[in-house]
């Protein structure tokens, strides 16, 4: 049965209901104490005694709009549930009703004012009727009857304005279960509101991303459902855990998602006169260097295994990362706890000050009037309020200026940790100051050590003992990475795998968490491994036993997790339910540059008190393949956003990677010459290795290719088939030279170009065939993150008239040439590139040291080739 | 360990306060007119006040629980809130429920007067 063992996560709704029913329908405030419900049958909303933006407090606005006029108090405020009603008449008209005391005694009553607080009767009975106190007064309720909600709790709430009240009040008129969002949701053809840099709260960053990711979702669901493929191929062959596994090629194109280990396939046979039609789902466990995908069969029964040919693929899309980003914002919007967490606090406790604008930030002031007035808010005047430390991160998050907060953790008197490098003086720097400080932003350019610093970060915050650390990334490869290096320091360490991926290999499989629940060899557990090995060897369990497996499990996999100093999972693995009573006040994740905000969201509302973001905003972002979800700039990471908003980043300064030529060009364009090298030319000397390199001790050369870019045969990428050539030259060369082949890296943007490449070197190759297949041809994209001694950089586009393309964005570019540890050749068209201002600084860059060349390897002559002026960047 | 955090402060405009204003007095007036149309007759009150509220305090009102500094004269140095009973029905029985009320509120100073010209007579 394919649903047994399958994942979990189906029923399970990450950040759902957590909005409590007697939150403020208009901003969200919660607080028992502040809420009253409107006690019209129809209605029964509640409303909290605030009056945010507005002239009245949200409950009486609300009477007043819907002309509704009872209420009731919550049960867990002072009077408890109570109906507001005359104590003489049971009148329940608000409007009507006010208190009055006794004369003696503080004693006081709810009347109407008409007819029993009004007439003499009640001065023959102790009463005062001559101070009768309204329960509406100033359009508040008595605010000692239901208080108004602490400065800190407005300031987490929606910001309502009035205007959008008397909207959402028309709309119940007719549709009473309709949300503020509904207000606001564009129509099918409206562009989506574009991410800004501020919000007002967490419900308007909701609302501003929901969408997007809604549109990327769709966006996803759709291509990769129309991925099915025909007329595949399939070798057999068995795992060692017996399961089928299937091999097939499965032919991709530029701009469609490659498949990763983890996605979930359905492979299909029509049948034939000797077999019946069969299908199954199974999960990618590897891919091949021949580009062969693995495919693990959940089921093995019926499986066709003497047909080879004729079988269909389709993806099979699953919504949990998408559901987690929304999860996670809506937990960010309600839940007081998500983010630095602490539930509310009594008003009393709160100290509030108020201070007055300061003069000396005028034209601050003045800049940002302007920003709202765009945004088409009327906000003119701002005032300062100092609330306790907790909201820091939240206020920080939305863009909110806060004053800069020290966390008091006592430094270390060493910054490195064991099993570690000793860190460099900018790495020292970054560890010290990350560690007294809420947020920290750590840029780390190529080569300069991100995941060690990371790794000593994690560390020294394991030792400040508030807890265990989340330590994430976007991408699997950067979380066993940096899990095994945090490892190496000796802390104890879980990498949390999603469950669709426990099959794929890791180099981290002994830190994974379902190794260590199948290895933890104590007698206790003796029970869960019997179970596990009768499930491996029937494939399946009674369903008694399964359930009893299951609470086995869950319950060792808990004490394994709680055992840890540090979980390593990705963002969207911080929502896996097996982490959902899990609190986290450190969260650190790396290649956070890599990865939408929304996903950042999801290990950040686990209780963060302290987050240190790292990664390089000069390099390449995440991929957003919605037109719509980009332009609405989604793709713009939250570590870019606090960057624009002025938290300025700890840039590590040292490169460990680049020979110092090849380094020189992306400090100076990318880093602003900040880039010091931490190799010298001797240890980056290609010793023995015998290339012709223009200028000796300057392993770099441009060379120029006039020939004509082509559209692919698919018709929706390009290829160069001169440069093609000269890169299986360059490869060939090197290869005679000494080097071997999995130390050169072929890096073109275009896949026409990449499949045309690997099949030009194959054929045309003077070599050993199987030489050229080991030689890694990838996209930029696919290069992030990774290094080579040698890359060759083929960038296909030569015409007159169109664009650049891919090549014009200068993060991809950053990436490209900072691959190489020991040389570089860039093949291109100089005439067609320098039209780019930033192509045509490189490419000057390379003539000035005499590295322009053409002509034949092993006769290269400086070209006089000349450039384009470059037209104006904008953007 | 505080934070300062900026907020922008959207100033009210007049013309919606003004609007507001307007249908909120509308709104009362209204249930006052219709009240007094509605109730020719005026119910009988049942208003007095139950013994076993009254019997566990003397007779100057001030409650002892509250301690010496609860309802100093001058009103600055003591606490800011005053303890009140409300009282209440649920069902046909009387209850009280403590509530705390704020020393400025109007139900105070009058409460207090009240003491005083009583204390002379
Ligand atoms: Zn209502
Ligand atoms: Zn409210
Ligand atoms: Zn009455």
């Amino acid at each position: 049965e394919e649903t047994v063992g399958g994942d979990d996560d189906s029923n399970y709704e990450f950040g759902k209901g957590v909005f409590s029913e007697h939150a403020c329908k208009y901003c969200g405030v919660q607080n028992p104490a502040c809420v009253v419900r409107c006690n019209v049958p129809s209605c029964r909303k509640w409303f909290c005694n605030s009056r945010g933006n507005t002239s009245g407090s949200h409950i009486v606005n609300h009477l007043v709009r819907a002309k509704h006029k009872e209420v009731c108090l919550h049960k867990d405020s002072p009077l408890g549930e109570t109906i507001l009603e005359c104590y003489s008449c049971g009148c329940r008209n608000v409007f009507l009703l006010g208190f009055i005391s006794a004369k003696a005694d503080n004693i006081v009553v709810l009347l109407c004012r008409e007819p029993c607080a009004s007439g003499n009767a009640l001065k023959d009975m102790n009463w005062d009727p001559s101070q009768w106190l309204p329960l509406i007064d100033d359009r508040c309720f008595l605010p000692w009857l239901v208080k108004i909600p602490s400065e800190q709790e407005q300031l987490r709430a929606r910001q309502i304005s009035a205007q959008q009240i008397n909207k959402v009040e028309e709309l119940w008129k007719t549709n009473p279960d309709a949300s503020l969002e509904d207000l606001e949701k564009p129509g099918v053809d409206d562009e989506p509101q574009p991410v800004a840099l501020k919000y007002d709260d967490a419900y308007q960053y909701q609302n501003v991303f929901a969408p997007l990711v809604t549109l990327e979702a769709d966006y996803d669901k759709m291509m990769k459902e129309s991925q099915s493929k025909d007329s595949l191929t399939i070798r057999w062959d068995v795992g060692l855990n017996k399961k089928r596994i299937a091999y097939f090629v499965f032919p991709k194109e530029d701009n469609e998602l490659r498949l990763v280990p983890g996605d979930e396939l359905r492979l299909r046979y029509s049948g034939d006169a000797a077999h019946p039609a069969w299908q199954s789902v199974g999960h990618v466990i590897k891919l091949t260097a021949q580009e062969e995908v693995a495919l693990e069969l959940r089921g093995s029964q019926g499986v066709p295994l003497d047909v080879n040919h004729g079988y269909s693929v389709d993806f099979v899309w699953k919504s949990t990362s998408f559901d987690r980003m929304q999860g996670a914002m809506k937990t960010f919007a309600v839940d007081d706890t998500s983010v630095s967490g602490k539930a509310y606090v009594d008003i009393t406790e709160v100290t509030i000050v108020i201070f007055g604008v300061l003069a000396k930030d005028d034209e601050l002031m003045s800049e940002r009037k302007d920003y709202f007035k765009h945004m088409g808010h009327m906000a003119l005047e701002e005032q300062d309020v100092i609330l306790e430390g907790y909201s820091y991160i939240f206020h920080q998050l939305l863009g909110h200026e806060v004053e800069a907060q020290v966390i008091k953790n006592p430094l270390p008197r060493r910054f490195g940790a064991p099993g570690l490098p000793e860190l460099n003086a900018s790495q020292v720097f970054a560890v010290k100051s990350v560690l007294q400080k809420p947020v920290s932003l750590i840029q780390g350019p190529p080569g300069t050590g991100k995941t060690v610093t990371s790794a000593a970060i994690v560390y020294h915050l394991s030792k400040t003992n508030q807890g265990q650390v989340l330590v994430c990334a976007p991408s699997n490869v950067a979380v066993d990475q940096l899990a095994e290096k945090i490892s190496a320091t000796g802390l104890k360490v879980v990498r949390l795998c999603a469950k669709s991926r426990e099959a794929v290999s890791s180099p981290v499989e002994h830190l994974t968490l379902h190794y260590q629940v199948r290895h933890l060899d104590t007698s206790e557990k003796s029970e869960l491994h019997k179970l596990q090995q009768l499930k491996d060897e029937q494939g399946e369990l009674s369903s008694s036993d399964e359930k009893k497996y299951k609470a086995l499990k869950r319950a060792t996999e808990r004490e394994i997790s709680l055992s840890a100093d540090v979980i390593c999972c990705t963002c969207v693995g911080a929502g896996d339910p097996r982490l959902s009573n899990f609190r986290f006040r450190q969260v650190l994740i790396d290649e956070s540059t890599q990865a939408t905000e929304p996903e950042c969201l999801i290990p950040l509302v686990l209780g963060v008190k302290q987050v240190v973001l790292v990664g390089d905003h000069c390099q390449l972002g995440p991929v957003i393949m919605c037109k719509k979800a980009a332009r609405a700039m989604l793709a713009q990471s939250l570590f870019e956003r606090l960057v624009l908003l002025g938290v300025k980043p700890f840039r590590l300064q040292v490169q460990y990677r680049m020979h110092p030529s090849l380094s020189e060009f992306p400090s100076n364009s990318f880093y602003e010459g900040t880039l010091q090298n931490g190799v010298t030319i001797v240890e980056r000397q290609s010793t023995g290795i015998d290339f012709p390199w223009p200028v000796p001790n300057r392993p770099m050369f441009f060379y120029v290719q006039m020939g004509q870019e082509e559209i692919s045969a698919s018709g929706t990428s390009y290829l160069n088939r001169t440069e093609a050539a000269h890169v299986e030259k360059l490869v060939t060369t090197f290869l005679r030279s000494g080097v071997v082949p999995n130390q050169i890296g072929v890096i073109t943007p275009y896949e026409g170009q990449r499949a045309y490449i690997v099949n030009y070197m194959s054929r045309n190759g003077s070599l050993r065939q199987q030489l050229y297949k080991e030689i890694e041809v990838a996209s930029v994209d696919s290069f992030q993150g990774r290094e080579k001694d040698y890359i060759i950089l083929s960038c296909v586009r030569s015409n007159e008239h169109q664009g650049i393309g891919f090549l014009n964005d200068p993060r991809r570019l950053n990436v490209a040439l900072t691959r190489a540890r020991y040389g570089i050749v860039v093949l291109g068209n100089p005439k067609v590139l320098s039209k780019q201002p930033l192509w045509n600084s490189l490419l000057t860059h390379y003539k000035e040291h005499e590295c322009l060349v053409e002509g034949p390897l092993n006769n290269l002559k400086q070209s006089m080739v000349q450039f384009q002026k470059p037209k104006k960047m904008y953007n | 360990n505080e934070v300062k955090v900026r907020q922008r402060v959207v100033p009210i405009d007049p013309e919606e306060e003004a609007d507001f204003e307007r249908e909120l007095r509308a709104l009362t007036q209204e249930s006052f007119e219709s009240r007094k149309l509605e109730l020719r007759t005026r119910p009988t009150l049942n208003m007095t006040l139950p013994m076993n509220v009254l019997d566990h305090h003397s007779r100057s009102g001030v409650e002892e629980e509250l301690g010496d500094e609860a309802l100093d004269e001058d009103g600055s140095g003591g606490n800011k809130e005053v303890s009140f009973k409300v009282l209440v029905k649920r069902g046909n029985k009387q209850q009280t429920k403590q509530m705390l009320v704020p020393r400025d509120c109007k139900l105070v100073r009058n409460t207090k007067q009240n003491e005083a010209a009583e204390s002379e007579e």
